[in-house]
């Protein structure tokens, strides 16, 4: 087990740092610079914004800078954000995305896995293609197009929910994001949790449970739903990178303060700190999220370790 | 059974192919009556034949055999082909039974059709553009699905028109032109870059093998969708065309790697088969058996892939046009259209309705495809998922 606990981080530590090169690459590949805009600026300040922030240092000095100060998690300050760290930025922001991110991921499993047994229960029956259906039209709306509806339905025509607004976690405005973020993946873990039990359902060890008069709520609850809900659980890597950009959607549509809002922001304003500081800060998140599935899947079915 | 593994293989000289792809089917899905088929070379219900012309299949069939030792490969190929057809038969009649599919495939042609005539058309019936405005001031605004500008009932505008008074059904047929154009460009980008490499890889095998499918692991697990976003808004295009290739260009990039490892699975089963020991033998040279000799027997999961992967795509694209980097006007696409309709969404409600729901309904129809060809192309696939 530790074997495989340290062949996963000599892949991950890797990956990390090609992720914050090819970012930095890119930034300082593009034509222009954070400071360029409508007007030219006098050569004397050109030439001192540049001694500011290291920028007449020769390229590998530059790099080695900022991969040394994104190692000791010190991302800087931003450009365009007067005053402020990095950390200061995503320390604030990231409560409001993980609040929304966990609360659909959670949604979407209960509802999912419900939905996606009692599809593989009745099999070929009307609540089977009835789900399946559903599940097929929730993961091809764009959550662009959901969110809005939704909005167009519940705030505007019935005035029930806030139509883009922030409250904290308990409240109100809560409900519309999380809705609009867990619909494609309540329809995913869906689709998997049927195709997991139906092959499960079929083997042997059911029949022997059910056999040896085991009820059927016991026979689903303790014996199928184990075996069967194993790809939902290695979904869970790929979730967190779907939900990433589903929370990106999701913070732009209801305007929330969340991380992906404020990357785009600094994408479209080239704020090199502050893109740098986020990309890293998600890279890692993710990558370490990956490796605890890894590792608990591993642990739930051996022969994943070799 | 030895007889007819061999006859499955390397179905040479067997010119009925229904009886062919009939016995196939037999037995594939009930063991216990290939038993009772046993003179393999009979169409069904003919009488069977004494045993003396089973022997004569035999003979048959090591002739093929013989022929590919003496070094015509064409012969292997022909083999290759006349298998292709009858299973290609197989599956599409295995496609036709499933009605969700062909109400997908239905759809997506419909849709791709009016996409590629439809302006054209529009233009013709009543001489609307899709960017035409028009001159006519009480017209400057975005009407309701089927209604005139003085409110009354008019087939001129079925999707209503937006906030400059433009028919918004040639815009969203013109949309489709572009969303459905990265979807397949991008998708064929991920074709040519993926099958290549992980046929390479799968051929090659060994270090080679080990050192690329670790790159793809690497690649795998970066949150891609964050660098295209770095790209697209780092190297912004001045022009709408520039944009447009940049888009071709990020996505086709990062949507090769599943590819890769579904036709490097493949080709490490096929490699070590006696068609390709046979080619090996005759002195066809490496990247032809990868090109000529393996590829092409990998076709079934890559078709199915690729139908599943134009959805994803498009949607990614749509994604990226909501965010604003995607498409820049004057160009529109279902994602920049859908983005243009939010704006509007109290007041305007079609302006988001439409290209919305043209758009998911062609990536519904679009996965019901890839579902329906990846349970017929591959029945065994269907007890995975």
């Amino acid at each position: 087990m530790l074997r495989f606990i340290i062949k996963r981080l000599l892949i991950t530590i890797p990956t990390l740092l090609v992720v914050i090169t090819i970012t930095w690459g890119l930034i300082r590949l593009a034509p222009g610079n954070f400071y360029t805009g409508e007007k030219a600026i006098p050569e004397a300040i050109e030439r001192n914004i540049r001694e500011k922030y290291g920028l007449d240092r020769p390229w590998h000095e530059q790099y080695l800078r900022t991969m040394g100060q994104i190692l000791r998690l010190d991302f800087g300050t931003s450009l365009k954000y007067e005053g402020k760290s990095v950390n200061e930025i995503i320390s604030r922001s990231l409560p409001v995305s993980a609040t929304v991110g966990i609360l659909a991921y959670l949604l979407a499993l209960i509802v999912g896995i419900t939905i996606g047994s009692i599809a593989a229960l009745k099999q070929n029956s009307k609540w089977d293609y009835a789900s399946m259906t559903l599940a097929m039209i929730g993961i091809s709306v764009p959550n662009f197009v959901l969110g809005p509806l939704l909005v167009l339905l519940f705030s505007l025509t019935l005035y029930w929910l806030p139509p883009s607004r922030w409250d904290g976690f308990p409240s109100k405005s809560v409900i519309l994001p999380v809705l609009t973020l867990s619909a494609i993946y309540m329809a995913y873990i869906a689709r998997l949790t049927r195709a997991g039990m139906l092959e499960v359902l079929r083997s042997d060890y059911i029949r022997t449970a059910r056999s040896k008069g085991l009820s059927e709520a016991q026979v689903v609850i303790r014996h199928a739903l184990r075996g069967g809900l194993l790809p939902v659980v290695s979904y869970t890597g790929p979730a967190l990178a779907f939900l990433l950009t589903g929370t990106v959607v999701v913070e732009r549509l209801f305007v929330l303060p969340g991380l992906g809002n404020y990357f785009i922001q600094a994408a479209l304003n080239r704020d090199e700190p502050l893109i740098l500081g986020i990309v890293a800060f998600i890279s890692m998140t993710l990558l370490t999220m990956n490796l605890l599935v890894d590792v608990a899947y591993g642990y739930l079915d051996p022969r994943i370790r070799q | 059974m030895i007889r007819q593994r061999l006859i499955r293989g390397n179905a040479t000289n067997l010119n009925d192919e229904s009886s062919g792809t009939d016995m196939n089917d037999e037995r594939s899905t009930a063991g216990h009556d290939s038993e009772k088929v046993e003179p393999a070379f009979t169409p069904l219900g003919t009488p069977p034949q004494p045993p003396i012309r089973s022997r004569d299949g035999d003979m048959i069939h090591a002739g093929a055999e013989l022929a590919v030792g003496e070094g015509d490969v064409r012969s292997a190929e022909q083999a290759e082909f006349v298998t292709g057809t009858s299973l290609t038969r197989d599956a599409w009649r295995r496609l036709l039974r499933n009605k969700l599919a062909v109400f997908g495939m239905i759809t997506v042609a419909i849709i791709t059709l009016a996409s590629i005539l439809g302006p054209f058309v529009i233009k013709q019936l009543t001489g609307i553009t899709p960017d035409y405005i028009p001159k006519d001031i009480s017209a400057l605004k975005s009407l309701p699905p089927f209604t005139a500008p003085d409110g009354s009932f008019s087939w001129l505008h079925p999707m209503g028109t937006d906030n400059q008074g433009r028919d918004l059904l040639a815009r969203v047929l013109q949309g489709g032109q572009i969303s459905l154009m990265v979807g397949i460009i991008a998708t064929l980008m991920s074709l040519i870059i993926g099958v290549s490499y992980g046929a390479v890889a799968g051929y090659l095998g060994g270090r080679w093998d080990s050192v690329m499918m670790r790159l793809v692991d690497v690649l795998y697990s970066l949150p891609y969708i964050i660098i295209v976003i770095v790209l697209l808004s780092m190297f912004k295009s001045q022009t709408a065309r520039g944009q447009l290739v940049l888009l071709f260009i990020a996505l086709g990039s990062v949507s090769w790697l599943t590819m890769a490892r579904i036709v490097r699975g493949q080709v490490l089963s096929l490699k070590n088969q006696e068609f390709v020991l046979a080619a090996r033998a005759t002195g066809v040279s490496t990247p032809r058996i990868i090109f000529r000799h393996l590829v092409p027997n990998t076709i079934g999961p890559v078709i199915v892939y690729a139908t599943l992967t134009i959805p994803t795509i498009m949607l990614t694209e749509a994604f990226l046009s909501f965010l604003g980097f995607g498409v820049q006007p004057p160009i529109a696409s279902w994602g920049s259209l859908t983005t243009d309709g939010i704006q509007n969404i109290a007041i305007f409600p079609w302006q988001l309705i439409c290209p919305g729901v043209t758009m998911g309904l062609t990536l519904f129809s679009l996965n019901f495809l890839g579902d329906g060809l990846r349970d017929a192309l591959d029945p065994q696939m269907r007890k995975r998922l």
